[in-house]
């Protein structure tokens, strides 16, 4: 019995095994494609992404909510205990807010005498977090704003209190924020305080470390660490967190965002930052302007090469 | 009779990719944005294994690559690699399946272990060697372990709760060949 199934394998076997072998070569041939030139098969990607996430839209919030209101039914039970520390804490944030004003307006009073010309204030689109990476190797989030809404690859995230993450990859109605947590993110930051400058690199903890202090001595923990905008990928001046340390001796961040609890986001408009190119002309040009060098002036056509053979041709 | 067992095929292929869009969409869930520390199983992977192992006409190898290759692109894995290895893997054990079908689960347990592991291995590999940054060690290893433990739980779910059982010994297909 078992013999007649295997004549009748023995010529549909072959042919079978050569389309899967196809089927699995182009897999392959996909895969190198991707490493070749990855932002062309990343594009589609995100065509895939933007076709395939929002129609689970409908159906994700709902569960979502099911799923943190569950979560959150535990916290109901001390909810007498946690009012009252609420009414502590806003006593003292009452008192810190009348001290931010105060220094605002003093603020403010200094720039006014000193002319002092501030950088112009960012805008922002907010959106909403669709889905997460899925997957324990990647720190992503999905938010429903794209590219109808102008938004670009690499501008900032931030939630109400700290950096999230960059933008990597922008599909029509959805665009991805590599969080700083993912283990290829990579911010230039300044550690104020000290005004050392260091890489925040994330290595999939929940505190990156930060890379490249110079003197790392000089670090006080509990310093503030802002974006640097050094490279001229990320505005200067965005909160990150604030330098802790963890068991092994190491700097790390901890952030001000809040990762646990990621809803509404909001993406930065970050303006282009102009970078000054060309040398100062105000001492010595490097090219003399035509009309400045006369075709029978020796001595300068002898300094100048170039200008040698535009006056020979001139001539 | 025949007409019956083509449909059970065709119901149980719509059902192996109702699941899969049912595990991916769950796992998009915006519900873990914190990074931790231990891999959870690939559930889509072992759905997929034993499905192969137990119910292979069910899974036909282009509805395989199609599944993996959304779960690629939407977990942002690099694309293709993953699917790749995964048909390899249901390949083997779909041509094993037969032989597989009188054999103790501990055994069947062992060859999918090895399987998981082997293309798990080899996934990290070549990504080493094509510099592609790749996931830290003891993640990838944690998310191994798990997905092995989970298999028989995995399997047993299938059993009980979607009939997704071997063939028995005397089956027969529709054109009266046995299974």
């Amino acid at each position: 019995m078992a013999r007649d199934r295997n004549a009748q394998d023995d010529f549909i076997s072959p042919v079978r095994r050569l389309l899967i072998g196809l089927l699995v070569l182009c897999m392959f041939g996909l895969f190198v494609v991707w490493r070749i030139d990855s932002p062309r098969v990343e594009r589609i990607r995100a065509a895939i992404i933007d076709a395939v996430v929002p129609n689970f839209d409908w159906a994700m919030a709902p569960v979502t909510g099911v799923v943190n209101l569950v979560s959150d039914f535990r916290s109901y039970q001390r909810i007498y205990e946690q009012n009252l520390e609420l009414r502590r804490e806003l006593q003292i944030m009452k008192a810190w807010r009348e001290a931010a004003m105060r220094l605002d307006q003093e603020n403010a009073k200094l720039r006014d005498l000193n002319n002092l010309a501030l950088d112009p204030q960012l805008t922002y689109v907010t959106g909403v977090v669709l889905a997460d990476s899925g997957s324990p190797f990647r720190q992503s989030v999905l938010l429903n704003v794209g590219a109808r809404d102008g938004v670009l690859d690499g501008w900032p995230t931030m939630d109400g209190m700290g950096l999230v993450g960059r933008i990597a990859g922008v599909g029509g109605d959805t665009s991805r924020v590599m969080l700083v947590t993912d283990t290829s993110s990579r911010i230039p930051v300044i550690l104020e305080g000290s005004g050392q400058r260091a890489i925040l690199a994330g290595d999939n903890t929940i505190n990156p470390p930060l890379d490249f202090i110079e003197v790392p001595d000089r670090v006080k923990l509990a310093d503030r660490i802002v974006t640097s905008g050094d490279g001229g990928v990320f505005p200067g001046g965005l909160l990150v967190g604030h330098v802790v340390e963890d068991s092994n001796g190491r700097l790390r961040a901890r952030l001000a965002a809040d990762l646990g609890r990621l809803e509404f986001l909001r993406v930065l408009r970050s303006q282009a930052i102009e970078r000054i190119s060309d040398p100062g002309t105000l001492l010595a040009p490097l090219q003399m302007p035509d009309f400045a060098a006369p075709p029978d002036d020796e001595t300068a056509a002898g300094e100048d090469p170039a200008d040698a053979t535009a006056g020979a041709t001139d001539g | 009779m025949a007409e019956v067992t083509a449909r059970r095929v065709w119901t149980g292929r719509l059902r192996y990719a109702v699941i899969a869009l049912a595990i991916l969409f769950f796992q998009l869930l915006p519900l873990q944005t914190l990074p931790r520390n231990w891999g959870a199983p690939d559930i889509l992977l072992l759905v997929t294994l034993a499905f192969a192992a137990r119910r292979p006409d069910h899974v036909p190898a282009l509805l395989v690559a199609a599944a993996m290759l959304l779960s690629d692109m939407l977990l942002q894995r690099p694309p293709g690699l993953w699917t790749g290895l995964v048909l390899i893997l249901t390949e083997l054990l779909r041509s094993r399946a037969r032989s597989m079908r009188s054999l103790p689960f501990p055994l069947e347990w062992g060859f999918v272990a090895i399987g998981i592991g082997a293309i798990t291995l080899a996934n990290r590999a070549i990504l080493a060697i094509l510099l592609v940054p790749v996931a830290p060690m003891g993640l990838t290893l944690t998310q191994l372990a798990i997905t092995i433990v989970a298999y028989p739980i995995v399997v047993a779910l299938a059993h009980f709760a979607l009939r997704v059982n071997r063939p028995a010994q005397g089956a027969v297909d529709e054109f009266g060949h046995r299974l």
